[in-house]
This record gives structure tokens, sequence and C-alpha cells, in this order.
């Protein structure tokens, strides 16, 4: 294929595919993508009422010991 | 991570039981074969095998599903499985003509709200974080 030819198919080829337009992002993604780590590092807290709760279920199971078979059997 | 959410919501939510199950299963093993405690528990072994986890992962998706519309709390929504799953699991045992100890079956009042409190923690907790992570439902989290 010579020079000419491949100039006039670059010609042909860039004539029957239209150029792409909107490249440009269409909005800063990085805000959303900075989002989304921090949402993966949120540290949970642990309200005074759960640890309440917990202390009291393990005062409870700490006097009934007699609960636990029936605790495993359903957990 | 948009793909199959009730999957992932399902496997989230049998996670928690399917890994305790080892330590109950090891309880059971040495209760009945180490100090040879005269009572079969393997014929009623298969309601925390079976129904447990499937029960957990059955919750989760429908928690998932009814989140998509109302926004509740995930421990009060799993503080709410025992109260079904403590009915279903004596009815097995009378099923299977299991003759419950009567100490542990008189201590099933104190027994009952430690297990709501449980699986409230639980469920808010191990469950929320595993929700969390496996990206089913990422605010339950903070819920």
């Amino acid at each position: 294929m010579t020079e000419r030819e491949m100039d006039e198919l670059k010609k042909l080829l860039k004539g029957a595919v239209p150029p792409v337009g909107g490249t440009e992002l269409r909005r800063d993604l990085w805000p959303e993508m900075r989002r989304r780590l921090e949402e993966r590092t949120v540290r949970v807290r642990v309200p005074w009422w759960d640890w309440a709760l917990l202390a009291g279920a393990s005062l409870l199971l700490l006097l009934f010991p007699r609960v636990i078979p029936a605790l495993l059997y359903h957990l | 991570m948009n793909r199959h959410p009730y999957l992932r919501a399902y496997l989230a939510g049998i996670a928690v039981p399917t890994v305790f199950l080892l330590v109950t299963m090891t309880a059971y093993t040495l209760i009945r074969y180490v100090y040879n405690l005269p009572i079969p528990i393997e014929r009623v072994i298969v309601f925390p095998m079976a129904a447990v986890p499937n029960a957990w992962g059955l919750w989760n998706l429908l928690y998932v599903a009814l989140a998509e519309k109302h926004h509740f709390s995930l421990g009060i929504f799993g503080a709410v499985l025992p109260l079904l799953l403590v009915p279903v699991g004596y009815m097995v045992l009378r099923i299977l003509d299991f003759a419950v100890p009567a100490e542990i079956f008189h201590a099933m009042p104190i027994a009952a709200p430690i297990a709501v409190i449980l699986y409230y923690l639980i469920w808010k907790y191990v469950v929320g974080f595993l929700n969390a992570e496996l990206g089913v439902y990422p605010s339950v989290v903070r819920g």
C-alpha cells in the first residue's frame, strides 16, 4: 500500500467515524470518591445505653448460668 | 457493588450464626460426649445448625428489602427475630418429642430478655458492620 493510498484510507476512516464529543467529565468525581473512602472508615460510636444493655445481659448470664444452653440453642 | 444486593444481604446475615455455630457445636459435643450428659442433643441439633443461620440470612434480606422504603434501626429489627425463633425452636422440640430439662424450661423468662438484648447488640454492630463491608446498605452502620 502506497503512502497516497494510506492517506486516502485515513480520510475515508475519519469521514466514516464521526468525532467523539463530550469527552470531558460533567462533574468532578473526586469529592464523591473521597466521601466513599471516608464513609468506609466511619468509627462506630457505642452509646451508653448499649453498654448498659451489655452489662445487664452479662450480669444476668453470671447470675443465671443455666440459661446459657437455651441461648446457645437459639443463636 | 450494586449487583445482587439481596444475595449479599443473605450472606451477611448467615455469617454470624455460622461462625458462632462452631462454638455451639463444640459446647454441645463436650457436654454430650465428654461429660456424658444423658440427653440426646443430636436429635434437636438441626435447629441451630440449619434453621437459625437461614433465619438470620432471610431476616437480613427482609431488612434490606424493607429499608429501601422505610428507615428503621437494624438493631431493633434484629431484636424481633428471637421472638419468632423461640416459639419455632420450642415447636421443634415438641415435634421431636425432646424432653427439655425442667431447670432450662424454668429459666426461659430470664433467657428471653437476654436473647433480645444480645440479638439487638449483635444485629446493630456485627450484622450492621458486615452489611456495610459488603456494600449491602451502607447507612445501616450509622443507624
